[in-house]
């Protein structure tokens, strides 16, 4: 599991990768505060349990600097899933996996070290991300929106906060995109289903069952990555989240060790 | 002699459909094997299971005196290529070989020395999606060099090579093979391996047909002697001439083609050119062909289709 760690994060960190996460890291810690900012209302306007929307109240508190990446990251859920479930169906689509497994034939430790080392790189990237966007909401606040308490000691439990859960969110997306590239194997077809399902499938169920917010895993994303609503609290989600993680990686385990690799 | 590799009764199957029958085969410790047949004849499933890719249905295989069912025990010291070498395009080829060095934790000083045995030294920096089948696939033969392996099992590696190319990869593998490894190397090529392989492994419909040493694979079959006439009209008189001395012969358009046995075939070559000479019959080709591995393979296909 360390070499295949070592050696996914190796590939992860190439020169060209870096460059363009780079070029991903500044156009999106510069661009999604302005369109936060845009989009914050005074909490007075804002519907109570209504969609989740940026206050000026909220973001003009302690936390209110990381929040900011915490609204950001929350609409980038379907991009991310589609990505992970991309590179991780793509591997089965070029043969990389027979590659690696005749380096590295253990395929527990083949997949558990693939998703450490792009949680860790997906982690590293989430906290220079949280920075740029807490720098650069420095300049681009308006609307309304005081950054005078983002300096203050309450901010950075704050920080430390949203950046949890938003990792907690990634590391759900990453491993149900990892379970769906493994189970399903072509990249076109995982992705149909992953976003066939988290995208109209759960939200047309959940307007007319109310309790899909309790066990639809796409909305419990969601709301782990909203930190918690009124329909569901931080504590279940993360909860439900976990157990539903537990077997999505329980199963992809079973299903690549039993599998032939024959692509 | 050791065996590198060994199987019994090793068996796949899809379904109904079967790959792999009982497969018994072996390759010595330091062969250079040839394994041979027509494409879908079970070559590619059989390295599979061997580097254990792929789970066989049936039957039990060592490699390097471990049982594929724990490749982990011996693939550090195999090198492979099965099928198109499959690796990440956005990387470059020397980054491509980093990935793999650290995967298989081989020493990765060692990247330079055989991107220029194959040809590469001079594209390092170039992207893997950028190269052209040949240059994937010579990339391919550096990442299973990777670690110095023991035994090298590689699938058609001339495949998407040009004639200088295959003659290159020809080349690397009887200098691989100098080098005290073993090689097991498919091709539906014949004439590809007849020039490097001194062990055969004849596989067709999923079912070995002959595991030996390659002389005695070619060996076992006679050669020929082939009579072609000045003048056209003098083949039949020549097809007399050779039914005279006892021997059977078939035609072609313009050649006779007798069957030696197990006569000397020198002796008897020269024995036709004297008689047809007596007979008046002037002969512009008198040739001994020995059998090739290729030649030896189609009548065992074909005698086996009969």
């Amino acid at each position: 599991m360390i070499r295949t760690y070592r050696a996914e994060l190796r590939r992860l960190t190439s020169r060209r990768g870096l460059l363009v996460a780079g070029f991903l890291l500044l156009a999106g810690g510069f661009g999604c505060p302005a369109l936060v900012f845009s989009a914050a209302k005074p909490a007075a306007q804002v519907k109570s349990g209504g969609s989740f929307s940026p206050t000026v109240e909220s973001l003009s508190a302690a936390g209110g600097g990381t929040q900011v990446f915490q609204y950001a990251a929350a609409f980038m859920g379907t991009l991310l899933f589609v990505l992970f479930t991309g590179l991780f169906a793509a591997e089965h689509a070029r043969g990389t996996y027979r590659t690696m497994l005749l380096r590295q034939p253990g395929r527990t430790g083949l997949l558990a070290g693939k998703l450490a080392a792009l949680l860790t790189y997906a982690g590293t990237l989430l906290a220079l991300l949280e920075i740029v966007m807490w720098v650069a909401g420095q300049f681009e606040a308006g609307n309304g929106v005081s950054t005078a308490k983002w300096t203050s000691g309450a901010a950075i439990p704050a920080a430390l906060g949203d950046y949890l859960t938003v990792l907690a969110w990634v590391t759900g997306y990453a491993v149900y995109a990892l379970a769906l590239g493994i189970l399903i194997r072509s990249v076109p077809i995982a992705l149909a289903v992953g976003i066939g399902w988290a995208g109209p499938f759960e939200h047309i169920v959940s307007d007319s069952w109310t309790a899909a917010h309790h066990w639809f895993p796409g909305l419990l994303l969601e709301e782990l990555g909203q930190g918690g609503t009124s329909q569901e609290s931080l504590a279940k989600a993360l909860a439900t989240t976990a157990a539903y993680v537990l077997v999505a990686g329980a199963l992809t385990v079973v299903a690549f060790r039993r599998r032939d690799v024959s692509a | 002699m050791s065996e590198a590799i060994s199987t019994t009764g090793l068996t796949k199957r899809y379904g109904a459909r079967t790959v792999v029958a009982q497969a018994d085969l072996t390759v010595p410790t330091g062969a250079v094997a040839g394994f041979i047949g027509p494409n879908g004849a079970g070559k590619t499933t059989t390295m599979a299971m061997l580097l254990g890719l792929v789970r066989p249905t049936a039957g039990q295989a060592l490699v390097l005196g471990q049982p594929i069912s724990a490749p982990e025990r011996y693939l550090r010291r195999v090198g492979a290529l099965l099928e198109a070498p499959a690796l990440w395009p956005g990387l470059s080829a020397e980054d491509n070989l980093r990935v793999l060095a650290e995967l298989g934790g081989h020493d990765a000083r060692d990247i330079p020395r055989l991107l220029e045995l194959v040809g590469l030294a001079d594209r390092r920096a170039d992207r893997f999606g950028r190269f052209s089948l040949g240059m994937k696939q010579r990339l391919g033969i550096a990442a299973a060099l990777l670690g110095d392996p023991a035994l090298m099992i590689l699938d058609e590696p001339t495949n998407g090579l040009d004639p200088a190319g295959m003659r290159d990869m020809r080349a690397l593998i009887s200098q691989l093979a100098s080098e005290h490894r073993t090689i097991l190397v498919s091709s539906h090529l014949l004439t590809e391996l007849e020039q490097v392989c001194n062990w055969l492994i004849i596989v067709d419909g999923g079912r070995i047909q002959y595991c030996g040493p390659a002389g005695e694979f070619a060996g076992s079959q006679h050669p020929t002697i082939e009579l072609a006439t000045l003048e056209p009209r003098d083949l039949l008189a020549l097809a007399d001439v050779v039914a005279a001395a006892g021997l059977d012969a078939g035609r072609t358009r313009d050649h006779l083609v007798v069957e030696v046995g197990d006569r000397d075939a020198q002796r008897l070559a020269a024995d036709l050119n004297q008689r047809a000479a007596t007979a008046g019959i002037v002969l512009t080709e008198l040739r001994v062909t020995r059998p090739t591995i290729e030649s030896a393979y189609l009548r065992m296909i074909t005698e086996d289709v009969a």
